[in-house]
């Protein structure tokens, strides 16, 4: 988990990051949020084809102690779900910035929604 | 919120501070199922110094917890430990306890978050006995040392045989030098002890375990796996599967109520009734394990037949089976009233199909028998 980040990867208050990849963008949960989950242990996926706008729950992740609900950092039609979490959602805690990633979507309105997204070393001062 | 001696020890150790019950306790150090998989493993160390520690002395001890729990304490052995509940009245319970029988008195342990409450009930029903009730707890701390590998730390801490206290039994003895009441009991199903010491040696006491039990692989455990260890093992908890609204008998704990007590206590016309089926349970604790991938967690609610007929008590993950497990408590009243007849007995209720809502999804599980976990008592 001490691992850095991708370039360019950009971050959102409620804890989730984006990438963009070519024409869709890929969305996972920061270091700061896994590790403040614990260990995780069951991973709620959208379905495909669903989409969300910027601050909608897409998915839910499970610690050991308690569901939490994870929210669309922007708005966007799902593309691809992570489907190895599903039998290993400890991919996360080991590897939160690759294998750990949750969807990938694509979005009209990222210009829009991510206005406001940080990156990382803002993101790191403004919540630890 | 009151912080234990060893609060400084769990900040050094790295661990996330959680309240509990007034108290600021360590959730985890690294990890749940790291430090779960310890104690099954070899041995963890807990700090548990938020539990209470009453005790009752005076000419009519015996005859005081004679009226006030279930359990037949004129047949408490000296230095044998009883797992006990103090009902109301009305059969439900104030709270679960472990009752020692010492020389001259006897050593309750309290749940913290219910201190105030079994003190006062304690009180309540205390008028006309000849007994002392002294609530010891903020002068104790309490360390419990847990695992297949426990009793090797015991045994390296240089307590020798003689002292080493045998299954649900406790010995006063010295540990590093300090005295200690040494019991082997626990809240996870493993063999292990629990420690009970002043406050002012618990950090030494502590850490020369840690010390000691490096060998042995000791692991500090936090309240997030003491949750899923005593949930493996199917041990209540106050506050989650029993409370002020459930009696022994429908909290499935009937194993530790005597049928043959001569005496009265508190409750006795229900609990008893219960017992013998004289009179009708209201509703019923059970063992369950999701079929569908989910985890229901307390207070999801719990379908039959496509009724809605009780609620997840406790549910979580077991870190050991792999599974989706948990308690709930399912109601045998008003549209669920039939369950009273299919659910109740074993051969009915094991394995019985049951839907459970999570999030907005109804998820199959099915009654299993408890524990989960088998016990690794060391007997």
């Amino acid at each position: 988990m001490s691992i850095q980040p991708p370039e360019g990867i950009l971050c959102s208050k409620s804890h989730e990051w984006v990438l963009e990849q070519g024409d869709t963008f890929k969305i996972g949960l920061t270091d700061y949020a896994v590790e403040q989950l614990g260990d995780i242990v069951f991973v709620e996926l959208p379905e495909l084809d669903s989409e969300f706008a910027k601050g909608e729950v897409f998915a839910t992740i499970e610690s050991v102690k308690a569901a939490s609900e994870i929210y669309m950092p922007i708005g966007g039609k799902i593309v691809e779900v992570n489907e190895e979490l599903i039998n290993a959602p400890e991919l996360i805690n080991e590897n939160v910035w690759e294998k750990g990633w949750l969807v990938k979507v694509q979005s009209d309105s990222f210009s829009q929604d991510s206005l406001g997204l940080m990156e990382y070393e803002d993101y790191k001062e403004e919540t630890v | 919120m009151k912080k234990t001696f060893l609060h400084d020890e769990h900040i050094m150790l790295g661990a996330r501070m959680v309240e509990f019950g007034g108290w600021e306790m360590p959730v985890q150090y690294k990890s749940i199922l790291d430090e779960h998989k310890s104690v099954r493993e070899n041995v963890g160390i807990f700090d548990v110094s938020h539990m209470g520690q009453v005790f009752i002395s005076g000419d009519d001890a015996l005859n005081f917890l004679q009226k006030i729990v279930p359990q037949d304490v004129s047949k408490f052995s000296l230095n044998h430990a009883h797992y006990c509940q103090l009902p109301y009245s009305n059969g439900t319970l104030v709270d679960d306890l472990i009752i020692y029988k010492l020389e001259n008195k006897y050593l309750i342990i309290v749940n913290v978050s219910r201190r105030e409450a079994d003190v006062d009930w304690f009180n309540i029903n205390s008028k006309g006995f000849n007994i002392k009730i002294d609530d010891k707890s903020d002068e104790f701390s309490m360390i419990a040392l847990q695992g297949p590998k426990a009793l090797n730390v015991i045994e390296k801490a240089g307590i020798k045989k003689e002292n080493q206290p045998k299954f649900f039994t406790i010995s006063q003895t010295k540990l590093f030098g300090f005295d200690v009441y040494l019991c082997r009991t626990g809240y996870t199903g493993e063999d292990g002890f629990e420690i009970i010491c002043k406050n002012e040696n618990v950090v030494d006491i502590w850490k020369k375990l840690l010390e000691y039990g490096q060998e042995f692989l000791i692991a500090p455990v936090g309240l997030g796996a003491r949750d899923t260890l005593r949930l493996e093992a199917a041990l209540c908890l106050y506050g989650a599967d029993i409370n002020e609204e459930t009696t022994p008998v429908e909290a499935d704990l009937g194993w530790s109520v005597p049928k043959d007590k001569k005496e009265n206590y508190n409750g006795k016309e229900i609990i008893l009734g219960q017992l013998n089926g004289e009179i009708p349970l209201n509703k019923r604790l059970f063992a369950f394990e999701m079929l569908d991938k989910a985890i229901a967690r307390h207070g999801a609610e719990v379908f039959i037949d496509g009724k809605k007929c009780g609620y997840v008590t406790s549910g979580s993950i077991s870190p050991t089976l792999g599974k989706n497990i948990g308690l709930c408590l399912i109601s045998f009243v008003g549209e669920c009233q039939d369950l009273a007849t299919s659910l109740n007995t074993k051969e009915k209720s094991i394995g019985r199909t049951i839907q459970i809502m999570v999030r907005n999804k109804m998820y199959n599980a099915k009654i299993v028998k408890k524990p989960f976990v088998q016990k690794k008592y060391v007997k």
